[in-house]
């Protein structure tokens, strides 16, 4: 049975469990407690929020089709996922013709995270980036790991976030300037291997 | 390696991760854009509908013979919040209840596109605003409340097939645009107002305020408490925006029954028009110039075209749109009314889904306006093929009253609508105008949208219907 009426989330399980029983309010489900949230990335990622508003849809619907097999714990970051993957996508198809501006500007500052040329093989396999990142977060301390995930991987912009702490949005920038560096060389002293 | 490789890299970090940053964005938007200038805008209509015939005079009192029950909708949460709040998704299991999948709507929109083009360009050069889903409730009310072919000529007009039909698509219109909740206020409300000496069907009553949520009332026709009782619920309904007009509503002592139906509508924009843009501009109203004060914006959005306009929308904070069509030089509003292709896109049930689009800079100017109309129905309806219950001979009203022995007629439509949009502030700020659209595509980056000349402007609410359409060619009034 699920209840979300009084504001008792449904919980991931649940809807998960929703999606491998076929039941379409899995999605009107995973809308309510999740629709926010894929919005507010797609929008600050696409800038253009018909074309997020298509992604979200696209997201539940990429989700139908990956639940059956896949029984994620967490569907926030499930969905997350998905959403920046379908975006990237879309910004990789559409660019020349679309203006993303944010997905643009996310972009354009991991620019500052990627390893001199000849350190990184270049056809570094996904997974493993993203566990070599992980180590990477692991080893800040929690203000600047929230403050590095929030920036780019729920895209929140960097004014909001130097709102949310008090400080200028100028000395925030240098500190999300000296954490990408911070990646970048511990990516490069890594070795990462494939 | 390069930076899309770091994006891919940081989207699959582990879920404690993404979780431990915040499980969400803290942002008391829904989109996260504006936080804190009011920029509204707040429009309204409302129509009445009375029926006359003679009868004998007494009484004083005025009291509800049924009531509607609006539904309770949790407040919008306010100041900072985080979107796993409590409060938050109380509220938006309120909205999503709300919501009625509306089936083929195509019916409807052909009610829409008609009716807009009979009443929209009766008067052709001079402000108009109209609200097809305010005149499409009293129809509706009028329907439950007729029978025969009075009846009949409604639902044909309605594109409905029979009344049980009219009266589930009416009331999943209704909860569809129904919003009261501190971010959006839309609400579509109606009455009917008696004589004291009709002898009415009560279950009659019950299904307009069950299933239109329209409340009756009864009371000495004619008497100052009476006409007083029914101004202040217009007043009421439609928060004081039609006070001008409603002034001068008066039923006099023949009328028997009147039928009050209106539309409020008040939301925020999206994305606001920052005060520092506004400036004083030429606007080239038909048939002199006049200055007004022009917002600007400049946003990533999609830009549409056909053969004969250019437009673009401007969202809402908590759901529908209002969108500005843009004739092209030399077309007027009117004429744009009377193109096929126009029309299809005005009602179009998603207009997203539009061929001609593109996603663009756009930089808009937006003249602020307030412009407000008044006119009849009757003679629009008339020519829509309503015309029995405005026939003393053949009008039918047997389902609301059992006094048949007395010819019963509308004796007046009257529609009153208001659309005010603005921002505050002003200071200069400086836009080409618009290349003429026409059917070529717009540039390839970036296109100015200027309305200095008369528009069309149409308001969605959450449902994507149209709860106004207006055509503005002075948009500082007349």
């Amino acid at each position: 049975m699920i209840q979300t009426k009084g504001g008792v989330a449904v919980d991931d399980f649940a809807i998960v469990e929703l999606y491998h029983r076929r039941d379409e309010r899995a999605i009107v489900e995973s809308d309510k407690k999740y629709g926010e949230l894929c919005r507010c990335i797609a929008l600050r990622l696409l800038s253009i929020w018909e074309d997020a508003e298509e992604c979200v849809n696209d997201t539940y619907h990429a989700a139908w089709n990956r639940m059956p097999p896949d029984r994620p714990q967490a569907l926030g970051p499930f969905l997350g996922r998905i959403i920046r993957n379908l975006s990237v996508s879309r910004w990789r198809r559409e660019h020349a013709q679309k203006r993303y501006g944010g997905i643009e500007v996310l972009l354009s500052e991991l620019e500052d995270c990627v390893p001199s040329p000849g350190t990184v093989e270049e056809d570094l396999e996904r997974r493993q980036l993203a566990l070599s990142i992980d180590t990477w977060l692991d080893s800040l301390g929690d203000e600047d790991r929230r403050l590095f995930i929030r920036r780019y991987w729920y895209g929140d912009p960097v004014k909001g976030l130097a709102a949310e702490r008090g400080e200028g949005a100028n000395a925030l920038s240098q500190q999300l300037l000296r954490l990408r560096k911070g990646l970048r060389g511990f990516l490069e002293s890594e070795g990462v291997k494939v | 390696m390069n930076a899309k490789d770091i994006f891919d890299g940081v989207t699959d970090i582990r879920d404690d991760l993404i979780g431990g940053a915040g499980e969400t964005p803290k942002k008391r938007k829904r989109w996260g854009r504006r936080r804190w200038l009011e920029a509204v805008a707040a429009v309204l209509a409302v129509a009445i509908l009375g029926g006359v015939f003679l009868r004998p005079g007494g009484g004083l009192t005025v009291y509800a013979i049924a009531q509607a029950e609006y539904p309770k909708m949790a407040p919008y949460p306010s100041g900072l919040f985080q979107f796993s709040d409590a409060a938050y998704s109380v509220w938006r299991e309120d909205v999503a209840e709300q919501r009625r999948d509306l089936g083929d709507i195509s019916p409807l929109q052909d009610f829409f596109a008609r009716s807009t083009q009979t009443f929209l360009t009766e008067k052709p050069g001079e402000n108009r605003v109209y609200s097809p889903l305010n005149v499409y409730m009293a129809l509706s009310m009028l329907a439950q409340i007729s029978g025969g072919e009075s009846q009949g000529q409604i639902l044909d007009l309605l594109g409905s097939g029979s009344m049980d039909e009219l009266r589930k698509q009416a009331s999943d219109v209704w909860n569809s645009n129904y919003r009261d909740d501190g971010a959006l206020t839309s609400i579509l409300a109606s009455s009917l107002w008696l004589d004291r000496d009709v002898k009415f069907k009560q279950g009659t009553m019950d299904i307009l305020a069950q299933d239109f949520y329209a409340s009756a009332y009864r009371g000495k026709m004619g008497s100052d408490q009476f006409n007083r009782a029914l101004r202040s619920w217009l007043n009421e309904q439609t928060g004081g925006f039609l006070e001008e007009q409603t002034e001068s509503i008066e039923l006099d002592s023949d009328t028997i029954l009147a039928l009050a139906a209106t539309v409020y509508f008040k939301a925020k924009w999206h994305s606001e028009f920052l005060e520092k843009n506004t400036a004083s501009q030429t606007f080239h109203a038909p048939s002199r110039e006049v200055e007004a004060d022009f917002m600007h914006q400049r946003s990533s959005q999609r830009y549409y075209w056909g053969d004969k306009f250019a437009a673009v929308s401007q969202s809402f904070e908590e759901g529908g749109a209002m969108w500005f069509l843009l004739p092209d030089e030399g077309v007027s509003p009117e004429e744009l009314l009377a193109d096929k292709e126009a029309r299809d896109f005005l009602f179009a049930a998603d207009k997203y889904e539009w061929n001609n689009q593109k996603a663009l800079l756009v930089n808009k100017s937006i003249p602020k306006f307030d412009v407000s109309s008044q006119f009849d129905l009757g003679d629009g309806l008339k020519s829509l093929g309503v015309t029995n219950i405005f026939d003393p001979m053949v009008s039918d009203f047997t389902p609301m009253t059992t006094d048949v022995d007395v010819p019963i007629v509308i004796s007046q439509a009257s529609h009153a609508a208001r659309v005010v949009i603005d921002e505050e502030g002003c200071t200069a700020a400086a836009f080409t105008v618009m290349p003429a659209a026409g059917a070529d595509a717009p540039p390839d980056e970036e296109v100015d949208f200027v309305l200095d000349r008369p528009f069309l402007f149409c308001i969605t609410g959450d449902s994507g219907l149209p709860l106004f359409v207006g055509v503005v060619n002075y948009p500082t009034g007349d």
